[in-house]
């Protein structure tokens, strides 16, 4: 040991006193900053830790009305689920209704008010206060509404349905405008066209897929985005139980979609031939005796000139075929047969589904289980008698380009993504003075807004929803906040709640939840009174809980037949398309695939979602007949634009199996500008190069008629997908059977629609 | 022999990794391919339950994906007269599960409800297991994932976020099996009711082609379905054993 005098041994404990402290004074800065659980005095209801508390709600990802149920956990939502008391849904939900908590906690949500402070378009917005904002909107409106010129105020909504719609109806009203549009691509503006003149319904009426024995299906890609999906999808599943009773499924469409693959047949008719396709089977079933209705006369006449063989020629599917199909048609009970955009979005496309219709009632589906069952009328508002087609969007840029409209305030809808380049609508939105957006994110719409008034999400908001589609009853649902809101947002409701009253014109309405009730009140007003709950909260209690209400009120079969007006008023034209078949040779068919009409792109899980059909993830595709590519020289991955007379787009190429050689197709919700992270700069947007081709029944652009050519780029890139082989190489992974032993076990579903 | 030594030996009996000879439960499921439409709702749904990653695109482009349930695509045919196969594809649930027998550190392994389970923080990240599971069903972290601000807040308390370096796969959502054995107890139930338990996937299936269940339970739903004369394992031949039972797709005649 060494000699350690009384000095040294006071510097050595003054420096390692020093050491010590400096050592504190380190470990303290780099601790990780202190956390405390502090447990809630008092909890917020349905508050407690470790237990999950679910509410029921409404799908709002699309129009189909599907009811969910919301797990949340500490107040945070963490899943959501098919709500298995609503009839629509009855406990599925697809994959985008699962992505839902994404477009809640997206990244590049909008956390408040803003004000576009550089040129329009830009990234220039600036962050506003909510009484600036709304001021500032009020402001604008207050002017016009006080000098009678209202009318230059234009609403542009997604499609919303139920009370909401109402509330907004009561403000255009308030304000002085008519100039109320919802808008949703895919809204189905030829059915309703198609059935208001065959059946003088305004309604779509119900397909029972469920009890049909034979489905024939022009275009519906009913299983993976037509109408309602995921109702569909039980009623495949119910239909194919196995037995004797097994339902036979033929898919009628050039490309064959998921509906397609899932089909037992699939017919590959040239595409806009759809309703000659079904005229040829309905005059066989006349001409082969299956059908004796007293105006069997009028559909000789009418359907005299769709002799098998005429048709077999124009839609380029065999005349056997044709006749197996109609006698199978014909003979199945019962049978059906729907009509979706792939017929319906053609030149001639309410032709074609007027057609379907009639074959229906030739073969005896109409107002029958299994069949076509018509609706009551929906308990609350629908969004269709305010949605907008191409024409009406068109009439308001043609508006706004004369100078007509001085504010446009939109809601949650992108029609400059999913409109025609060759509308113009972008640089008609331009010449609007003043565009304010209630949305959530900005879009390449929204981006143009001078004021944006960010609203809530579907998950924090109130709303209701009554199915278009529905089940055959009366049936809606509420839709109520899961979680506090995140940001600093307002519903779409208050915020309209709020600006009426500023320009001096109050609804009689407090808030959303207040307008929603109201509406629910008169309902439960209306209802048996010996059956109803004793009073109306107790009935808005159990409404909430439930998540869904239904009246069973199915209504009897309908005897109804076309007058003779009608009858003959029945015939497909051979289908037009824009450009030239020697210079652009192929027929383009955009489709939707798990994007829903572009809305979805933002979702990261929607985008790792492979493709239901090529499993293709985060890009776009072109969808091209391995034959033609061979004759053209592609493989895939070459990069090809696809050129229309009004533009073109940029994307690789895919072989795909299934396509007409004359056709090719390309995915629908890829292509953004200005959509997020996620979305942005990714892709290509079929929509852009289509030609503003207009079904004159149906006032809406025919999406499938645009002509188109492809020119190799010489490029090459690599399609990002996931799957390894796509052949089975003879592992035998997908096993298959036919024949009797299919018969016994099931997984068969109980679906509660059955009219009386 | 003494009390202690019974005690001990019943506990080796019963408690050996890998070597149950009774399962308390035996989890099974069947997929109808005559329902399914390959919609690809259930993957979207595991990946929502499960807390798996966003991964971004050149991981895809990397074979490095994460999907504990994937759609797989087989064409059958030439235009015109062609067939797309669907089957949704994931962990097998095998009771004679190559993975198991390969993992140097015992790292996945056969649970006493016949499940096969990974244990994340044991696993060393050898990869082993996926190079012999027949399926390829198990997916590795090349990287740590992260959710950007605020996903993170829809992150499942119940699921562990799975680190760089560790192997994962589908887990038939044994949170949701012990949620409902937790639920029989607190009732004074001695087992879970059939249909109590029902992983994402299943519950989601918009056709409902997916039954899940106690394979013990003869009453069971899913008991009943393996009976269907339809069922059949994929690559059986390899006597894996596995709990995935599908059921054929029918071809019908028009």
């Amino acid at each position: 040991m060494p000699n350690i005098d009384r000095r040294d041994f006071i510097k050595l404990v003054g420096a390692g006193g020093v050491g010590v402290g400096a050592g504190v004074v380190l470990r303290e800065s780099i601790k990780h900053p202190k956390e405390h659980l502090i447990p809630h005095v008092l909890a917020p209801e349905d508050y407690s830790s470790g237990v999950a508390t679910w509410y029921n709600s409404v799908c709002s990802m699309c129009s189909a009305g599907c009811g969910i149920s919301v797990r949340t956990r500490e107040g945070r939502a963490k899943k959501i689920e098919g709500n298995p008391s609503h009839a629509v849904n009855q406990g599925g939900l697809c994959a985008v209704g699962q992505a839902g908590l994404q477009v809640l906690y997206n990244p590049d949500r909008l956390t408040g008010p803003l004000l576009q402070s550089a040129n329009r378009g830009s990234d220039g917005f600036t962050q506003i206060t909510w009484e600036d904002g709304l001021t500032r909107v009020a402001s604008r409106l207050d002017v016009l509404r006080a000098a009678g010129r209202g009318n230059r105020i234009a609403l542009l909504t997604r499609g919303v349905g139920g009370h909401l719609a109402e509330l907004l109806e009561s403000f255009a009203e308030g304000v002085g405008t008519d100039q109320l549009h919802h808008y949703d691509y895919d809204h189905p503006h030829a059915l309703y066209a198609a059935n208001e003149r065959f059946f003088g319904k305004q309604h779509l009426p119900y397909y029972d897929l469920s009890n049909t024995r034979h489905l024939l299906s022009f275009g519906a890609d009913y299983l993976a985005g037509w109408l309602s999906p995921v109702h569909h999808s039980l009623g495949f599943a119910n239909s194919r139980h196995g037995g004797d009773n097994r339902g036979y499924f033929v898919q009628i469409e050039p490309r064959m979609s998921p509906s397609g693959a899932a089909a037992d047949e699939w017919v590959p008719a040239k595409p806009g031939t759809e309703g000659i396709l079904a005229l040829g089977l309905a005059h066989h079933i006349v001409a082969s005796g299956h059908y004796e209705g007293e105006d069997i006369n009028e559909w000789k006449d009418v359907l005299s000139a769709y002799t098998l063989e005429k048709v077999a020629e124009e839609t380029d599917v065999s005349e056997s075929v044709l006749r197996r199909l109609a006698e199978s048609f014909a003979n199945a009970s019962p049978s059906l047969a729907i009509g979706g955009d792939g017929a319906g979005n053609n030149s001639n496309g309410v032709d074609t589904l007027v057609a379907i219709n009639a074959l229906n009632y030739l073969a005896g589906n109409v107002g029958e289980v299994g069949g076509v069952i018509f609706n009551p009328d929906p308990a609350g508002a629908t969004s269709h008698s305010r949605q907008a087609n191409y024409q009406t969007l068109a009439q308001l840029a043609e508006s706004a380009r004369a100078g007509e409209i001085d504010v446009l305030i939109l809601n949650d809808v992108n029609p400059v993504f999913t409109m025609p380049l060759a509308s113009e609508f972008k640089a008609a939105l331009a010449q609007i003075p003043f565009i304010v957006s209630l949305s959530s994110f900005i879009d390449e719409t929204s981006a143009l807004a001078d004021v944006i008034l960010p609203s809530h999400t579907y998950l924090e908001s109130w709303g209701d929803a009554f199915p278009e589609q529905g089940v055959g009853f009366s049936i809606g649902a509420v839709s109520q906040p899961v979680i506090a809101p995140l940001y600093n947002t307002k519903a779409t409701g208050d915020i309209v709640l709020d600006l009426a009253r500023r320009i001096g014109k109050p609804m009689r309405w407090d808030s959303t939840e207040d307008c929603i009730k109201d509406g629910w009140n008169k309902i439960y007003q209306e209802s048996d009174s010996n059956t109803r709950t004793e009073s109306f909260e107790s009935f808005w209690t159990a409404l909430l809980k439930a998540g869904v209400w239904g009246k069973k009120n199915h209504l009897k079969t309908d005897t109804s037949r076309p007058n003779a007006n009608t009858i003959a008023s029945i015939g497909v034209d051979a289908p037009t398309f824009s450009g030239d078949a020697e210079l652009y040779p192929f027929v383009l068919q955009p489709y939707r695939s798990g994007m829903h009409d572009g809305r979805a792109a933002n979702l990261p899980w929607i985008q790792e979602l492979p493709d239901a059909m090529t499993s293709v993830v985060y890009g776009s595709w072109v969808e091209i007949n391995p034959k033609t590519a061979k004759d053209l020289g592609l493989t895939e991955g070459d990069l090809v634009d696809i050129e229309s007379v009004e533009g073109a787009v940029r994307a690789p190429i895919l072989v795909y199996p299934a396509i007409r050689p004359d056709v090719i197709a390309m995915p629908i919700g890829q292509g953004h500008t200005n959509y997020g992270r996620y979305a942005s700069n990714r892709g290509a947007n079929p929509l852009e190069i289509l030609s503003p081709l207009v079904d004159d029944n149906s006032g809406n652009v025919a999406s499938n008629a645009t002509r188109v050519k492809i020119v190799a780029t010489g490029k090459h890139v690599e399609i990002v997908k996931t799957g390894g082989k796509s052949r089975d190489l003879g592992r035998d992974i997908v096993q298959t059977t036919g024949g009797d032993d299919h018969t016994a076990q099931t997984n068969s579903i109980p679906i509660t629609v059955i009219p009386t | 022999m003494s009390f202690l030594d019974r005690i001990t030996e019943g506990w080796r009996k019963n408690r050996k990794p890998g070597y149950y000879e009774d399962f308390d439960y035996h989890w099974a499921m069947t997929i109808d391919l005559d329902q399914c439409s390959g919609c690809g709702a259930c993957v979207t749904a595991c990946q929502a339950e499960n807390n798996l990653p966003i991964v971004g695109e050149d991981a895809f482009t990397k074979g490095r994906e994460i999907k504990w349930l994937r759609i797989e695509h087989y064409w059958e045919g030439e235009y015109p007269d062609v067939k797309l196969n669907v089957i949704p594809m994931m962990c097998q649930h095998c009771d004679s599960a190559p993975c198991e027998t390969v993992c140097p550190v015992s790292a996945t392994y056969h649970n006493q409800d016949g499940l096969n389970t990974q244990i994340y923080n044991r696993c060393i990240g050898t990869r082993s297991c996926a190079v012999y599971c027949p399926y390829e069903v198990r997916y590795f972290n090349y990287n740590d994932h992260t959710w950007e601000s605020p996903l993170d807040q829809q992150l499942n308390p119940d699921v562990s976020v799975r680190e760089k370096g560790v192997m994962e796969k589908c887990t038939f959502c044994i949170q949701r099996i012990r949620q409902a054995k937790d639920n029989a107890k607190d009732d004074g139930r001695r087992r879970v009711r059939d249909g109590e338990v029902q992983p994402a996937c299943v519950q989601t299936c918009p056709s409902k082609a997916m039954v899940f269940g106690d394979r013990n339970d003869p009453q069971s739903q899913v008991s009943q379905s393996l009976n269907d004369p339809r069922s059949y394992k994929v690559l059986d031949e390899l006597n894996t054993n596995s709990s995935v039972v599908y059921l054929k797709k029918v071809e019908a005649e028009g």
